[in-house]
C-alpha cells in the first residue's frame, strides 16, 4: 500500500486505491523494464483533490500520495479515472476527448496506459465463422 | 474543383488544395488544411476585386512547401494581367501562407483582397466514409484572429487564422483594402494555426504554435543533410539516378515524429490518408530502407514497443504483445466510434517485429537496442503461440473480435475477396494464411540468434529453433498443393487448404520456411506467364477465379510485394529470377518518372507497353517509396556476415555498372559494385 494510508474496508473497496495498490505491492511491471517516468494524479472530487504518484524506475514501480513533480501531470475527475481503472474507458481515447488534462510528457501518459486493465468482458476468444455465412454475408453464391 | 491537387506536408501535418491554392472541400473531397485525422481548414479561397484567379504556374519547391503564380481572372480565356499574385505555402502546426501582390503598371492600383476561410473539422474516416458531424460549429474573432471552432461535449478543436498586414476580421474571412504602388509590391504573412488534440498539451491557442515554428525553419536544410548522408549511387542506367533520388525524398516526406519521441522518425504509410503509425508498413518500409537509412528501424522499433498490446481487447483486437496496426488521433477514434486507439488487427506486424529486431542488429551491430527491447521482443514471440493460435494446430490465425469496425483480413492483403479457394469460394474465419507462418518461423529462428548473442538464453534459443523446425516440417506438409506443386495460400477454419496461387508464396522464400526441395517449383510459377506480367509477380494467378488485372489485391502487381520477392528469390540462390523481378520493377518505376504507386494492374507487358496504375491508389506511399531500395539490395546480393557486408550481384544487363557508394553499418561505411550481366528479356521468354 501507498505510504501513510492506513488500509481500510472503504478504501479497499475504492477501484482507485485498489488500482494504485495492485501496482505498488509486486513493486515491478516487467512491461515497464526497459521503462522510466514520474506521473501525478490529480484527482478532482467536488472540491478535494486526492494525489497520487507514480514512479517507475526501470520496472519497479513505488506509488506514494506525494505533491513532488512529475514528468506528467494527469488533472481528472474522479468518475474518468474510476472507468480507466477498471478498463470501462480506454486512456486515450479519453485524452483525444479531451475528458482529462495531461501537463508535461505525453509519452509518460502513453506508457502508462499501458498498464490499464481491459474492457471487463473482452474475452480474446469468438466463435469461428464458416465459409457459407462469408459468401452469404458477401452476396456471393 | 480546377486542374490537378497539389499536396504538402510534414509530419502528419498536410495540405492538398487545388493549382491556384484554393481549397473549397465537401465532405467527401480530399482537400484540405489536416492534422492529426482533422481537417481544420475546408475552404480557403483567395479573390482580388471580388475575382477569383487564375494559375500561371504552381511549384512544389519541397515537399513541404509550394508556390503558386496567380493573375487574376478566370476562365480559358488569354490573360494580359497588370497584376501577379504570389502564394507561397508551408507546413507548419498548420501552414503559413506569404500572400503577394505585385502591381505592373505605372500607376498605383486600389484593391480589395478576400481570403475566405471555414472549416468542417471533418475526421479523415469521416471524409473517407462521408459520414455527418455530430458537434456544433462557431467562428468568432478574437486577439486579432479569426477563430474557427468545432466542439462535441469536451472535444474541442479549433482554427486560429491572422495576418501581419492590418486587415478586416469578420466570422467568414479576412478582408485587404489595399494600394499597390506603381511597379510595387504589396504583401502579408497569413498563419493557419491549429489548437487543441493530442499535439496541444496544456497551452491551447496561438502562443504555443508561434514558439514551435522555429524548429520548421530549418526543414530545407534536413532534407538536403538526409540526402547527403545516404549512400551515393552512381549506374549507366540513367533512369536509375532519378529513382533512387525519388524515393530517398519520398520517404523524408513520409517521415514522422511520434509525440514521444520528438526529432526521431519513423515511416508513416503514405499520403494523404495513412500518415500515421501503421505497425505493418512501418516495419515493411524500415526493413526495405534498412541498408541506407538503418536509423528509421531504430525508431519504428522504439515507438511499436512503446505501445505494444498488453491487454484483452476486443474493440480493439488487442492482445498482450501484440503490435499494432493502426494509431488514429480524430473525433472517431477519441470518441471511440472506431478502434484505433490504437488498433491491434493485424497478425503480421508482431512476428515481423523480431524479423526487424534482428535484421537490425545484422546490419549495425547495436545490441544496446536489441538488449533494451527485449522484453518487447519476448512479448511479441509469446503472442504467436499464446494468442495467434487461435485453432489450437500450431498456425498462426485471425479472425476478428469487432465485427463491425475491425478488419476482416489481418494479412497485407486486406481487402475482403483476397484470399480465396481456386473456385473463387471465400472460406470462413479463423485463417491462416501461408506467409503468417513464414513470418512466425522466421520469427523464431531469429528470435533464437538474439536469445543466445545478447540475451544470453541458450536454453530459450533452443527451445525456438525446436518449434521452429516442428513449424516448418508441419507447414511443407499441411499447406503444400500436391497437384499443383505450390503452398496453399491459406488453410481455412477446417484446416482445409485455400487452394488459389497467389504471390504469397515468395514471401515463403524470402522468411526461408520453403524446404530446399520445393524452392524450385515456387520459383518456378512466380516466373510463370500465369504470375509474371513482364513487369512484376502478380497478386493473384491469371486463371484463377477471382483473378482480376486491376483487381486491389486479385491481379495487380504490388511494387513492395515483389521487392520482397526479389530478397526471398535471392535467399534461395535464383540470381536469374531476382534479377528479372528487379529489372521489370525498375523499368515500371520509370515510366512513372521514379515513384512508384502502390499497385499498378497486372496486364501482361506486350499488351499494355506501360504499366497501368490501379485507380484509387494513394501515393506517394512508403512501401513502394522503400521497393527500390529493398531491390537495389536484392540486385546486388547485399548480406551482411559478420562484422562484413557481402556483395553478390546479380543485375539485368540493362543496368551496365552499378556503384552504391558509403553503404552505412556495423563495418562504418562500405562501397559496393556491380555490373549487369544478366539477359533478363531471354530469362522472361525463357
Amino acid at each position: 500500500m501507498p505510504k501513510g494510508r492506513a488500509g481500510s474496508v472503504a478504501a479497499a473497496a475504492d477501484p482507485i486505491t485498489q488500482f494504485f495498490a495492485s501496482l505498488d505491492a509486486p513493486g515491478h511491471l516487467e512491461t515497464f523494464e526497459g521503462e522510466s517516468a514520474k506521473l501525478r494524479f490529480d484527482v478532482h472530487d467536488g472540491r478535494k483533490v486526492e494525489r497520487w504518484h507514480v514512479s517507475i524506475t526501470r520496472g519497479d514501480v513505488a506509488v506514494s500520495h506525494s505533491s513532488d513533480p512529475a514528468d506528467a501531470t494527469v488533472r481528472i475527475e474522479r468518475p474518468y479515472l474510476e472507468s480507466m481503472v477498471t478498463g470501462r474507458l480506454n486512456a486515450q481515447a479519453a485524452y483525444l476527448r479531451g475528458l482529462f488534462a495531461c501537463e508535461g510528457s505525453v509519452g509518460a501518459l502513453m506508457m502508462f496506459q499501458r498498464c490499464l486493465p481491459g474492457p471487463p468482458g473482452s474475452t480474446g476468444r469468438v466463435a469461428p465463422i464458416p465459409s457459407k455465412t462469408v459468401m452469404a454475408q458477401r452476396g456471393v453464391k | 474543383m480546377s486542374g490537378p491537387l497539389v499536396q504538402i506536408l510534414e509530419g502528419n501535418t498536410f495540405v492538398v488544395s487545388d493549382e491556384r491554392g484554393d481549397i473549397e472541400s465537401s465532405l467527401t473531397d480530399p482537400t484540405g488544411l489536416f492534422s492529426f485525422d482533422t481537417r481544420f481548414l475546408s475552404h480557403w479561397v483567395l479573390t482580388v476585386n471580388g475575382q477569383r484567379l487564375n494559375a500561371l504556374s504552381t511549384d512544389d519547391l519541397q515537399y513541404f512547401q509550394a508556390r503558386f503564380f496567380l493573375v487574376p481572372g478566370s476562365g480559358s480565356v488569354y490573360v494580359d494581367s497588370k497584376l501577379t499574385v504570389i502564394r507561397q505555402r508551408e507546413v507548419a502546426d498548420g501552414f503559413n501562407e506569404e500572400l503577394r501582390v505585385l502591381n505592373h503598371e505605372n500607376e498605383p492600383v486600389a484593391l480589395k483582397i478576400r481570403m475566405d476561410a471555414a472549416s468542417d473539422f471533418a475526421d479523415l474516416f469521416e471524409v473517407k466514409d462521408a459520414l455527418k458531424k455530430k458537434g456544433s460549429y462557431r467562428a468568432r474573432v478574437a486577439d486579432r484572429h479569426l477563430v474557427l471552432a468545432y466542439q462535441r461535449q469536451t472535444y474541442v478543436r479549433e482554427t486560429w487564422i491572422s495576418s501581419s498586414a492590418p486587415c478586416d476580421i469578420d466570422e467568414k474571412g479576412l478582408s485587404f483594402s489595399i494600394t499597390v504602388p506603381a511597379h510595387g509590391e504589396w504583401k502579408t504573412a497569413l498563419e493557419i494555426a491549429v489548437s487543441g488534440g493530442p499535439a496541444a498539451g496544456a497551452t491551447e491557442g496561438p502562443g504555443r504554435i508561434r514558439g514551435q515554428r522555429r524548429v520548421r525553419r530549418d526543414m530545407g536544410r534536413g532534407l538536403e543533410k538526409w540526402l547527403q548522408a545516404a549512400p551515393r549511387l552512381e549506374c549507366d542506367w540513367e533512369p536509375l539516378g532519378q529513382i533512387y533520388r525519388r524515393s530517398l525524398t519520398d520517404l523524408a516526406a513520409l517521415r514522422f515524429s511520434t509525440l514521444t519521441m520528438p526529432g526521431r522518425a519513423l515511416p508513416a504509410a503514405g499520403l494523404p490518408w495513412f500518415m500515421t503509425i501503421f505497425g505493418r508498413d512501418s516495419i515493411f518500409t524500415s526493413l526495405q530502407a534498412l541498408p541506407f537509412v538503418p536509423e528509421l528501424a531504430a525508431t519504428t522499433l522504439r515507438a511499436l514497443a512503446e505501445r505494444q498490446g498488453t491487454r484483452i481487447d476486443d474493440f480493439r483486437d488487442e492482445d498482450p504483445g501484440r503490435i499494432l496496426h493502426e494509431m488514429r488521433y480524430g473525433e472517431l477514434t477519441a470518441f471511440e466510434e472506431r478502434p484505433h486507439s490504437p488498433y491491434f488487427g493485424n497478425a503480421d506486424a508482431t512476428p515481423l517485429y523480431v524479423v526487424l529486431l534482428d535484421e537490425y542488429e545484422r546490419w549495425t551491430g547495436d545490441t544496446k537496442l536489441v538488449r533494451d527491447l527485449e522484453h518487447a521482443a519476448r512479448a511479441a514471440l509469446n503472442w504467436i503461440d499464446e494468442y495467434a493460435d487461435l485453432q489450437d494446430n500450431g498456425y498462426v490465425s485471425y479472425q476478428r473480435r469487432n465485427a463491425k469496425t475491425g478488419l476482416e483480413n489481418q494479412c497485407w492483403k486486406d481487402s475482403w475477396d483476397s484470399i480465396s479457394y481456386a473456385s473463387g469460394d471465400l472460406p470462413g474465419y479463423p485463417r491462416a494464411t501461408c506467409e503468417l507462418q513464414g513470418y512466425a518461423y522466421d520469427a523464431k529462428m531469429r528470435g533464437a540468434r538474439l536469445a543466445r548473442l545478447v540475451w544470453h538464453d541458450p536454453a530459450f534459443a533452443d527451445r525456438l529453433e525446436k518449434e521452429a523446425a516442428d513449424l516448418k516440417r508441419r507447414f511443407n506438409r499441411e499447406f503444400w498443393v500436391e497437384d499443383g506443386d505450390y503452398f496453399a495460400v491459406a488453410l481455412d477454419c477446417d484446416g482445409r487448404q485455400v487452394d488459389s496461387l497467389t504471390s504469397n508464396i515468395g514471401h515463403l522464400l524470402w522468411s526461408g520456411i520453403v524446404d530446399k526441395s520445393k524452392a524450385r517449383a515456387v520459383a518456378r510459377h512466380l516466373m510463370s506467364s500465369r504470375m509474371f506480367s513482364g513487369w512484376g509477380v502478380r497478386t493473384m494467378a491469371e486463371g484463377e477465379a477471382r483473378y482480376n488485372p486491376i483487381g486491389y489485391h486479385v491481379g495487380t502487381v504490388w511494387p513492395f510485394d515483389n521487392s520482397f520477392i526479389a530478397w526471398g528469390l535471392r535467399r534461395y540462390g535464383f540470381k536469374e529470377e531476382a534479377a528479372c523481378v528487379v529489372a521489370g520493377i525498375m523499368e515500371a518505376a520509370e515510366m512513372f518518372k521514379g515513384r512508384l504507386p502502390e499497385a499498378f494492374g497486372g496486364y501482361p507487358r506486350n499488351t499494355t507497353r506501360y504499366p497501368v496504375q490501379y485507380p484509387t491508389a494513394c501515393s506517394p506511399q512508403a512501401w513502394s517509396t522503400g521497393a527500390p531500395l529493398l531491390l537495389l539490395r536484392a540486385g546486388l546480393g547485399l548480406e551482411p556476415h559478420g562484422d562484413n557486408l557481402i556483395v553478390d550481384p546479380a543485375l539485368p544487363q540493362r543496368m551496365g555498372n552499378l556503384e552504391l557508394l558509403d553503404l552505412p553499418g556495423r563495418w562504418k561505411r562500405i562501397d559496393s559494385f556491380g555490373r549487369g550481366r544478366i539477359d533478363t528479356d531471354r530469362i522472361t521468354l525463357r
